[in-house]
């Protein structure tokens, strides 16, 4: 079966358009679709909810992305790499020490979050390297090792500052606490992670074939990765500053869209995002009503799904390798 | 018109120098064939002159123009480097992987131009490999994906191939067909490649480079090159060579 790749953006898209009306509707109180846009509920909490919850999508996808990319290994994620929990120390540093100011127009938190991020990701990337090459093994060992510190460091933050109950709903990851000032806070990281990551597809695409081959190819390797490592860092910092810690995006979503268009990141990076987005908005959509009116946060529903699906991946792997 | 000058090259590793004072021109279009014992240094070369190593001393000209000047997307653009075993990338096709050589050219700013699609698939052409356009890489047996590995090279649109031991994993009838091709590809561009079988490079290669320990032995016509002292000289083997009445190029016959 042959499919027009393009066509597949379009698809995706209108997906997309569809799951958010659908999750427009659904919620504690359904909003009959004739009032719908009179309704409080809708501008107020349901909105900004279903917005950040695509934004977000679209980082951790495209986050996932770059880093299998770069360490040529589909497993990555940055929540499995412990980014994101390198991340959440970061943001909770900021939020427990008091240190929530805004600098030059932007929140101190990502920033923080980001700089935790990418000290974590540079960690990993180093121990799991041996001999040039990454291996599965190292990189899922180190990003276990990374994920505990930081887990022990936040339960130090918690208990310092006694925040317990608010650093703790936030760490399960979730989009309940909304608003438009999160979207706003996110937009800048989306647009340059994304565009940057759009137009360094082709640098990833070559390093498909190993380092050598891409430096043949006039790939500055070197360079490339960093810049991807920072990319990567700095939307996981962002999505983690505004939601916490929601696992399995980045892993999921390019594992299904490679397995139908190809490792080709020129296609891989867009449908991606948009796949990301789809994923984070349906998934929140289920956690906010299949019990209600008790809300599952979105890291739970993750974390229920993701996980098996992690294990899978990991077993076919090793299948395939024989 | 001179394709490749090598001057005085010294090149290697960090803690070792394996190519000690090289000096040789290649004239363009012709189809060199490096040869001598492991550790000779021939890959050495090759992944110097690909940029993959640094050159300690010595100077490297690509048609007249000095190699350190050029941009590594400029280098990608004239020499393309075919290693000795290339991994199949999972999940993608014949098309996709030709395509990857099309990296220096790519627009970074679109998806993948129609020149850089037809490049591509004038590469899979040249290298017979059209009936597996659109199959997967992996599924590939050892020789056809040694095609669609030069094809790849060949979508880079160089002036110098170079290829590391491109038969050495192959069977026979892969090993001609692969020469075969390449010999037709030499007619325009430039190809350097290492072998093993000095009779099979001896039938194909327009000219022969003997190494041995990073140093030229003899660089010139096979039947000057393949010589009984020269052999005894680069792998003290004794061997008698004679010359093939059909294609009246020189081989080999190793005695006991």
């Amino acid at each position: 079966m042959k499919i027009n790749k393009k066509n597949i953006l379009y698809v995706l898209l209108l997906a997309l358009a569809l799951l958010s009306i659908v999750s427009m509707l659904l919620g504690p109180v359904f909003i009959s679709p004739k009032y719908l846009f009179q309704s409080e509920i809708l501008w107020q909490i349901r909105l900004p909810r279903i917005i950040l919850s695509a934004l977000v999508g679209i980082m951790l996808g495209i986050s996932g992305v770059i880093l299998q990319g770069i360490l040529r290994n589909p497993l990555a994620d940055p929540y499995i790499l412990g980014v994101s929990a390198g991340a959440g120390v970061g943001a909770a540093v900021a939020m427990g020490a008091g240190l929530n100011f805004v600098f030059l127009g932007m929140s101190s938190i990502p920033i923080l979050a980001f700089m935790f991020a990418l000290g974590a990701v540079l960690i990993v990337y180093k121990l799991a390297q041996v001999k040039g090459e990454t291996s599965t093994e190292t990189l899922i060992l180190a990003g276990i090792a990374v994920s505990a510190f930081s887990s022990a460091v936040l339960a130090l933050i918690i208990i310092i500052t006694g925040q317990l109950q608010s650093i703790y709903f936030w760490l399960l990851g979730s989009f309940s606490m909304a608003s438009y000032t999160d979207i706003f806070t996110l937009l800048p990281y989306l647009l340059v992670g994304s565009i940057f990551a759009f137009f360094y597809s082709k640098e990833l695409n070559a390093l498909l074939l190993g380092e050598e081959m891409a430096l043949t190819l006039g790939v500055d390797v070197e360079k490339v990765r960093l810049m991807m490592v920072i990319v990567a860092s700095l939307m996981t910092a962002a999505a983690v500053s505004v939601s916490g810690l929601i696992g399995f995006v980045g892993l999921i979503v390019p594992h299904f869209v490679r397995l139908f268009l190809g490792p080709n990141h020129k296609m891989l990076v867009p449908t991606s995002a948009l796949g990301g987005a789809i994923l984070m908005m349906g998934a929140d959509t289920l956690g906010r009503t299949l019990f209600s009116p008790i809300e599952v946060p979105i890291g739970v529903v993750m974390a229920l799904v993701g996980s098996p699906f992690f294990l899978y991946v990991l077993r076919r792997r090793y299948k395939a390798k024989r | 018109m001179k394709a490749l000058e090598v001057e005085n090259l010294i090149c290697g590793y960090k803690d070792k120098v394996v190519i000690k004072n090289l000096s040789f021109t290649v004239t363009a279009g012709e189809f060199v064939g490096i040869v001598g014992p492991n550790g000779s240094g021939k890959t050495t070369l090759l992944r110097t002159i690909s940029g993959l190593l640094p050159l300690t001393m010595g100077e490297i000209r690509l048609e007249g123009g000095n190699f350190k000047n050029l941009t590594r997307n400029e280098l990608a653009k004239t020499v393309a480097f075919v290693p000795q075993l290339m991994e199949p990338v999972e999940g993608f096709s014949v098309l996709d992987m030709v395509l990857l050589g099309r990296t220096p050219y790519v627009n970074r700013f679109s998806f993948e131009s129609a020149e850089d699609i037809q490049v591509a698939k004038w590469a899979i052409k040249e290298l017979q490999a059209e009936e597996f356009t659109d199959q997967d890489v992996t599924k590939l047996s050892g020789g056809e994906f040694q095609r669609v590995a030069i094809a790849r090279a060949l979508a880079q649109e160089p002036k110098i191939l170079l290829l590391d031991e491109p038969i050495s994993h192959l069977d026979l009838r892969y090993q001609v067909k692969i020469l075969k091709l390449l010999r037709k590809l030499r007619q325009q561009r430039t190809i350097v490649a290492t072998f093993h079988d000095l009779n099979m490079a001896s039938r194909f290669c327009q000219k022969l480079m003997l190494l041995k320990k990073g140093e030229i032995i003899a660089y010139g016509y096979p039947d000057e090159v393949l010589t009984a002292e020269n052999i005894w000289k680069a792998y003290r083997v004794k061997a008698q060579v004679k010359k093939n009445p059909r294609t009246k190029r020189a081989s080999l016959v190793f005695l006991p």
